[in-house]
């Protein structure tokens, strides 16, 4: 158990009549990108205000980086990045580093809260009031105080939902980066594209219950044969994948012209719209 | 440290949002009014003669007891709107989301919201208080008794009513807890009133009403060490001889014959403490 990054057994949120999240048990390794996803009000950001001890579970244990969660020391060496939040707009974002450096206690503040907001492209701005930034600037700032520090885990909430297609493409180039350097990631995501390209493994919750969990792949499952674009359109093939060579053979034997081959796959968009709308 | 981390910040707040200095504009303006009136009161001659010295004294004695009850509802209502938002503001706007997921205790922000609120009114009472003292003595001459314990009581009223603020605005949205304290505050001053007519009138009903009052909410038993503690020794004579008349009594929150009791003081010390741990309490269980 010491050795994985965050586990949680059996977690449970009742607000009065509703039931926030069942019997929700995890274990994500250190170094694994690991992706949480739900439609809206399905516990994932429940899930980790539990896990950062933010919100009390109705039943369950959970421990972050070997630590009971509610212990302080869990999250010394945690990152978070809430889904909604407003940092104060009267500090500059370099302020608000330094006010965040000093709760979590980080050494050589300086060289780490520049190291930071150039992770997120706001160094040049720095010394900004948070109230002249845009809300994609808050969003990167929010992503500059959850790596401080180089944490050994960062939870990120909807880390791109204010953020342009830039942005986006910045915070999944950003998530590769804590990939290799072997930061664990646990990422709440609407986004199905960024999480299948980014995370390990994923979890899809809904109506506060875990309906499936394993890696992309799994998820996702084979591949169900390839789409061949001939002259006249596009044609399907139930092949294997290693059939696909001869498959092209046979059919430029045959006289086609061939334009373009894909594999026919399932998507995780595809994969979570059959989950979470079954009955 | 945190809790010190956390205090800085609501201080440096305070500042940043031109707080300090609308209020030191403010002030400033009324210390100005005063000099100007009390040295038109100085130099003012009633049918031709200069008014006595002792006259313009006791005036000024009046007028300063009146300020101080300016300054007391001031620094109670900067307690209340300071204190109630200054927490959960930071819960409403989800930066506290951010705050708590470091290793910090929720005691913690809580306490440094708590020291940051009452040093700054603290400050302000000493700066605001040492001004308008200056003007007075510079204007008149008159120099109040015991100016200091004046102070020291004053600073009491804006801890009481920020500790009530802060404890109710971990539950509460802040503008809801700062009203909510602020009434409180209004409660007990009324309390005061009424547990004096009560005695007055040997209603003893009335009487502990007044007392429960003043119980529930410690402020205005402080005020009326302040202003004890600002009122020259004619003043106490007379107040002492409204209440030999009538046992017991406090004529008005104006003329005061004796200063709180130990007990009292206590009373409001431990209420602090009392009400300052709950809100901790209210806070370690509060779902963000």
């Amino acid at each position: 158990m010491n050795g994985a990054a965050l586990v949680a057994r059996g977690l449970a949120k009742r607000y009065g009549r509703v039931e926030a999240l069942r019997d929700l048990s995890l274990r994500v390794e250190r170094g694994e990108s690991f992706g949480f996803l739900g439609p809206n009000g399905a516990g994932k950001s429940t899930a980790v205000k539990i896990l950062l001890g933010l919100v009390a579970a109705s039943a369950g244990e959970a421990t972050v980086l070997g630590r009971p969660i509610g212990d302080p020391a869990a999250r010394a060496r945690a990152g978070y990045l809430p889904e909604l939040f407003r940092y104060p707009d009267w500090l500059t974002a370099r302020e608000v580093m330094r006010l965040h450096a000093r709760l979590a206690r980080v050494r050589d503040a300086s060289r780490a809260i520049d190291a930071a907001l150039d992770e997120v492209g706001l160094l040049a701005r720095a010394g900004d009031r948070v109230r002249a930034y845009s809300k994609g600037m808050q969003q990167r700032l929010g992503l500059a105080v959850a790596l401080l520090g180089d944490p050994e885990i960062v939870f990120l909430d909807e880390p791109t939902s204010a953020l342009d297609p830039v942005g986006r493409s910045d915070v999944r180039a950003l998530l590769e980066r804590l990939r290799a350097r072997g930061t664990t990631v646990f990422l709440n995501s609407h986004l199905l594209g960024e999480v299948e390209r980014v995370c390990d493994r994923v979890c899809v919750v809904d109506r506060g219950a875990v309906v499936a969990e394993g890696t992309v792949d799994a998820l996702v499952g084979g591949s169900r044969g390839v789409r061949v674009r001939l002259d006249d359109g596009w044609h399907e093939f139930d092949v294997a994948p290693d059939r696909v060579p001869e498959l092209v053979a046979r059919l430029v034997g045959e006289g086609a012209r061939v334009h373009a081959v894909e594999p026919r796959q399932d998507t995780l968009e595809d994969r979570f719209l059959a989950l979470v709308r079954s009955p | 440290m945190t809790t010190l981390v956390v205090a800085a910040l609501t201080a440096r707040e305070l500042a940043r949002r031109r707080l300090a200095a609308a209020a030191g504009v403010l002030t400033l303006a009324i210390v100005l009014f005063t000099a100007w009136g009390l040295q038109r009161l100085a130099t003012a001659t009633v049918e031709g003669a200069p008014i006595t010295e002792p006259a313009v004294r006791a005036t000024t004695a009046g007028i300063v007891l009146l300020l101080a009850f300016l300054f007391s509802f001031v620094v109670a209502l900067g307690a209340a709107l300071i204190g109630g938002p200054a927490v959960a503001e930071s819960i409403a706007n989800g930066e506290i989301l951010a705050v708590l997921a470091r290793p910090v205790r929720r005691a913690e922000i809580v306490a440094g919201r708590w020291i940051g609120t009452v040093a700054a009114l603290a400050l302000y009472v000493a700066l605001a208080g040492a001004a308008e003292l200056g003007v007075v003595r510079l204007t008149t001459g008159y120099v109040p008794p015991e100016p200091l314990t004046a102070f020291a009581y004053l600073a009491g009223v804006a801890t009481v009513v920020a500790t009530a603020a802060i404890a109710l605005a971990t539950r509460l949205p802040g503008t809801a807890a700062a009203i909510v304290a602020t009434l409180l505050f209004g409660l007990a001053w009324i309390g005061g009133i009424v547990e004096a007519i009560g005695v007055g009138l040997g209603n003893d009903r009335l009487a502990d009403a007044g007392t429960v009052a003043g119980l529930v909410f410690p402020s205005d038993a402080l005020w009326r060490g302040a202003a004890y503690a600002l009122q020259p020794a004619a003043f106490r004579a007379a107040a002492a001889t409204i209440g030999a008349a009538s046992p017991g009594a406090q004529p008005n929150p104006f003329l005061v014959a004796t200063p709180p009791p130990p007990a009292m003081l206590a009373w409001a010390a431990g209420w602090t403490v009392v009400v300052f741990a709950a809100g901790i309490v209210a806070f370690r269980r509060r779902d963000l």
